[in-house]
């Protein structure tokens, strides 16, 4: 029976520490790539008020993302709930999961000319799949995916190929 | 064995088809002709029994759909023939033109043209993401596509979807990067200090399963 609880303890405590300890050497970058892909979740609403005080960065290759997402929906103020930087794997499924409500996979098809990527999307409202696309996406041209209404917002999906 | 001109004149002449003068030259054959002439009896005869046993005159079964198809035919071939000079002169237009000196070069001058604008068209839309093509499995919500120039961006826009309850709170994670498990089909994902904070499979409905839970 020592036996027993001494093993348990020893496997809690491994994985305890491999839970806590920085993550290992990048296993996926062995894995053969087509892209980079950088994901988010933003809330947009008219009452500031509303917003989460979140202070997620806009991502760098995506100047005046506010003012190019008011020009589509029609609210005043957004705010990046989360965000995700992914590898679009060749061969396996990607997941960009900026928040547990709202995530997407990715399945690439390949390379498209101009540098973009073919890719087959699925947005995901927990377990339930919201749309299914084909899409191309290339660097420097966004994707906006307009999602679900929130209190008295909206929740979008912004998918974001890029440049490195 | 008759000549087929001695046939034809044979039934001409019992069916009454002969002028004066050809029927008195047949007449003079018949005379010369003991063969011809038999065979000339036996067919009066026998034409002479069918007009007595037959009617003169047979109503059309029918008739008022005999005539509607007949109207009909007559209708379709009026058309055709209209269809037919309405394309004939156009083709040969066409061929007309085909066969202008100045022909090759107003087409060369077109197909230059036509490759201008498909180069600048396939230049300009090749540099911005697109959706092929979209389905959404709930058949209240509409998926709409289209490119924003203003805002640079490719939009779908998802309609009628059932609203997040507002009491909900809706929290973002903020991951760096993640590592795939072939052998687990499983995705686990580190923020920007390396922590693992997500690990994302599949159920055995092939759901994703988000560990831990929210």
């Amino acid at each position: 029976m020592k036996a027993i609880l001494s093993a348990l303890a020893l496997f809690f405590c491994t994985t305890l520490a491999f839970a806590q300890a920085p993550a290992p050497p990048d296993a996926a970058s062995k894995l053969a790539i087509d892209g980079h892909v950088w994901g988010a979740l933003i809330f947009a609403t008219n009452d500031a008020s509303q917003l989460t005080g979140a202070k997620e960065p806009i991502h760098a290759e995506l100047p005046k993302l506010n003012e190019r997402l008011a020009k589509v929906f029609p609210f005043k103020h957004f705010g990046i709930l989360g965000q995700h930087r992914q590898d679009i794997l060749r061969e396996y499924e990607s997941w960009v999961v900026p928040s547990r409500e709202l995530f997407m996979k990715i399945d690439s098809k390949g390379p498209a000319d101009n540098g973009g990527v073919n890719l087959h999307l699925q947005v995901w409202r927990e377990q339930q799949v919201l749309v299914k696309s084909d899409a191309v996406l290339r660097k420097g041209s966004p994707l906006f995916i307009g999602g679900p209404p929130w209190k008295e917002g909206r929740l979008i999906f912004v998918l974001f190929l890029e440049r490195k | 064995m008759k000549h087929p001109s001695e046939e034809h004149d044979l039934i001409r002449w019992i069916d009454g088809e002969m002028n004066e003068t050809e029927r008195t030259t047949f007449e003079e054959r018949l005379k010369l002709d003991p063969v011809l002439a038999t065979e000339a009896r036996q067919m009066r005869a026998l034409s002479a029994s069918l007009r007595v046993h037959l009617p003169a005159e047979m109503k059309v079964p029918h008739a008022d759909y005999f005539n509607t198809q007949i109207g009909v035919r007559i209708s379709q071939m009026a058309q055709d023939d209209a269809r037919a000079k309405q394309t004939s002169p156009g083709f040969g237009a066409i061929l007309q033109w085909f066969r202008q000196p100045w022909f090759a070069l107003a087409g060369a001058a077109a197909l230059a043209v036509l490759g201008f604008f498909l180069v600048n068209t396939a230049s300009g839309g090749a540099s911005e993401s697109m959706i092929l093509s979209s389905y959404t499995p709930n058949t209240n919500v509409q998926a709409r596509t289209y490119h924003d120039d203003g805002a640079e961006a490719t939009v779908l826009m998802l309609d009628g979807l059932d609203a997040v309850p507002a009491e909900r709170k809706v929290s973002g994670i903020n991951i760096q990067r993640s590592e795939v498990e072939p052998e687990l089909a499983s995705t686990t994902m580190y923020d920007t200090k390396g922590i693992a904070v997500l690990m994302i499979s599949r159920d055995a409905l092939g759901n994703p399963m988000l560990t831990p839970r929210g």
